[in-house]
């Protein structure tokens, strides 16, 4: 019903002739209409005089040639329009040009709205009747207005360059105004002043894509090309949500590491003291009793501590099952050095050994020191330990739990340099725009 | 949940280290040798140890 209400209905458009060359041009605004232009000599015509007054010639020297025709119908938010008018808006930024495209909507219901076009970006703008209070936000200005702030993004002078079709005001090729971009995304509040007048207008963004849907265009819209002043990020909210994940993520895997904590049972299986003096003719290896591993297959932790001092010494060790003669083969180092207060290695050293199951097993050790003949003897203990509690994976899920939410971060805050790249505050070392 | 693919890769992470840690994986450097013979406990210093004949210098100032 509402649809139908908003539905302009499909009367033949008004039509005249142009007083400069003579060809029709169709009146669609109805009495809204104060400017017509030719669609065939592009004069600028007066549409409330009844000769058509010529207003302005076409000076120019390229047609443009509006993405979306003039006469097209689309619904927006329910709401039919018809495409009347269209022009072309230029700012000049250090010597270049940048160019967008308005395009006129009417319905005779609810009036004038505007679609702009930039680069593949679109904003669907309606006017607004509100008065925005000025306002800072983040050292920018802003304005605020109906509890929404909108930051400046920029403030150029833009010139029309190219109009078509007809309007409600007195339009002319080389008006100048001054619009001045706050922006919410996806909303950007734009202002326009020109010789005592101030008039707003609340855009909102669209995509290419939605329009083509909505006017049934052929063809596909051109691709948006870098970031508009008012692109939703498609980031949005994902930066908290992410590390909220990540915190949640942690809290889980440090419950999972106090579990391991309190459940490894991290029973000793065997101890035993033992001197080695280096240099002495006899073989230095030996094994240790037999003692016994319980329990699941899980690590065993061999650890040696030593009474070295300004020393090294090298243990080659082999933890053999004495049923099945399967043994695990490993050697470590241990060295402790100190001097004027500092220290370099340790005198202590474990190793934890993976998956072993449980059966009876000994210990083949074999040390090694510096055979020179001052070098003391030394004291050594060997533990052995089943079921160890160890953190070394708990952190490298830590570390990579990190990466998803750091990338996140990283790419918000390129999404958003992007952005504002373009505006009056652009960072430093890029090139400011004031191109929308 | 707008990171769902984060959530999947966490709990693969946590799932992964818990498993990792359950099953007492480890990264130490250990070279498992699948039969010896019974002997070894009678003469140890037969045993050649992949990590023996250590003569080199390594540490200290």
């Amino acid at each position: 019903m509402a649809a139908s209400l908003v539905s302009p209905p499909l009367v033949k458009p008004k039509s005249l002739a142009c007083p400069n060359c003579g060809a029709p041009v169709q009146l669609r605004g109805f009495a809204h209409t104060l400017t017509a232009v030719c669609p065939n000599c592009l004069s600028v015509l007066d549409a409330t005089s009844p000769e058509f007054d010529v207003l302005q010639k076409f000076q120019g020297k390229e047609r443009v040639q509006p993405k979306i025709p003039l006469g097209s119908r689309g619904t927006i938010g329910g709401v039919t329009y018809e495409v009347i008018g269209f022009q072309q808006r230029e700012v000049v930024v250090d010597a270049d040009f940048f160019c967008w495209e308005e395009y006129l909507l009417f319905n005779p219901y609810k009036g004038f709205r505007y679609l702009s076009e930039y680069q593949g970006h679109w904003n669907f703008i309606r006017p607004v009747s509100a008065l925005p209070v000025e306002t800072r936000h983040a050292s920018k200005p802003a304005v605020s207005m109906l509890g929404r702030t909108y930051v400046n993004f920029d403030t150029v002078r833009a010139r029309t360059s190219f109009v078509l079709g007809e309007f409600p005001w007195q339009v002319r090729v080389g008006d100048s105004v001054l619009v001045m971009d706050y922006i919410s995304p996806p909303y950007m509040l734009s202002s326009e002043s020109t010789d005592g007048e101030v008039t707003w207008s609340l855009g909102e963004y669209v995509t290419g894509k939605e329009l083509w849907q909505d006017f049934k265009l052929p063809g596909s819209p051109p691709e948006p090309s870098g970031v508009f002043a008012n692109q939703p990020s498609p980031y949005q909210g994902k930066t908290r949500s992410s590390w909220r994940t990540w915190l949640w993520l942690n809290v889980a895997l440090a419950g999972v590491a106090f579990l391991f904590t309190i459940f490894s049972s991290n029973r000793q299986a065997f101890e035993q003291s033992y001197t080695f003096v280096p240099g002495t003719k006899t073989d230095a290896a030996f094994v240790t009793p037999t003692f016994e591993l319980t329990g699941r297959t899980s690590n065993v932790e061999v650890a040696v501590h030593t009474d070295l001092s300004n020393n090294w010494a090298y243990f080659n060790f082999a933890l053999i099952n004495e049923e099945t003669g399967q043994a695990y083969d490993f050697g470590r180092e241990v060295s402790y050095y100190r001097d004027s207060g500092e220290t370099e290695g340790k005198p202590n050293d474990s190793v934890v050994i993976p998956r072993v199951a449980s059966g009876r097993y000994y210990l083949r050790v074999e040390p090694e020191m510096d055979t020179k003949a001052y070098t003391p003897s030394m004291h050594y203990d060997l533990m052995v330990h089943r079921d160890v509690a160890g953190y070394a994976f708990f952190w490298i899920a830590a570390v990579l739990l990190l990466i998803p939410p750091i990338l996140t971060t990283i790419r918000v805050a390129g999404f958003e340099t992007a952005r504002w790249r373009e505006s009056d505050y652009a960072p430093t070392g890029s090139s400011g725009g004031g191109d929308d | 949940m707008k990171n769902p693919l984060f959530l999947v890769y966490g709990v693969l992470v946590l799932g992964l280290s818990t498993f990792a840690q359950y099953r007492g994986w480890s990264f130490s450097r250990i070279n498992q040798q699948k039969v010896l013979p019974k002997s070894i406990r009678d003469n140890p210093g037969a045993y050649r140890s992949t990590y023996g004949g250590y003569s080199r210098y390594i540490g200290g100032k």
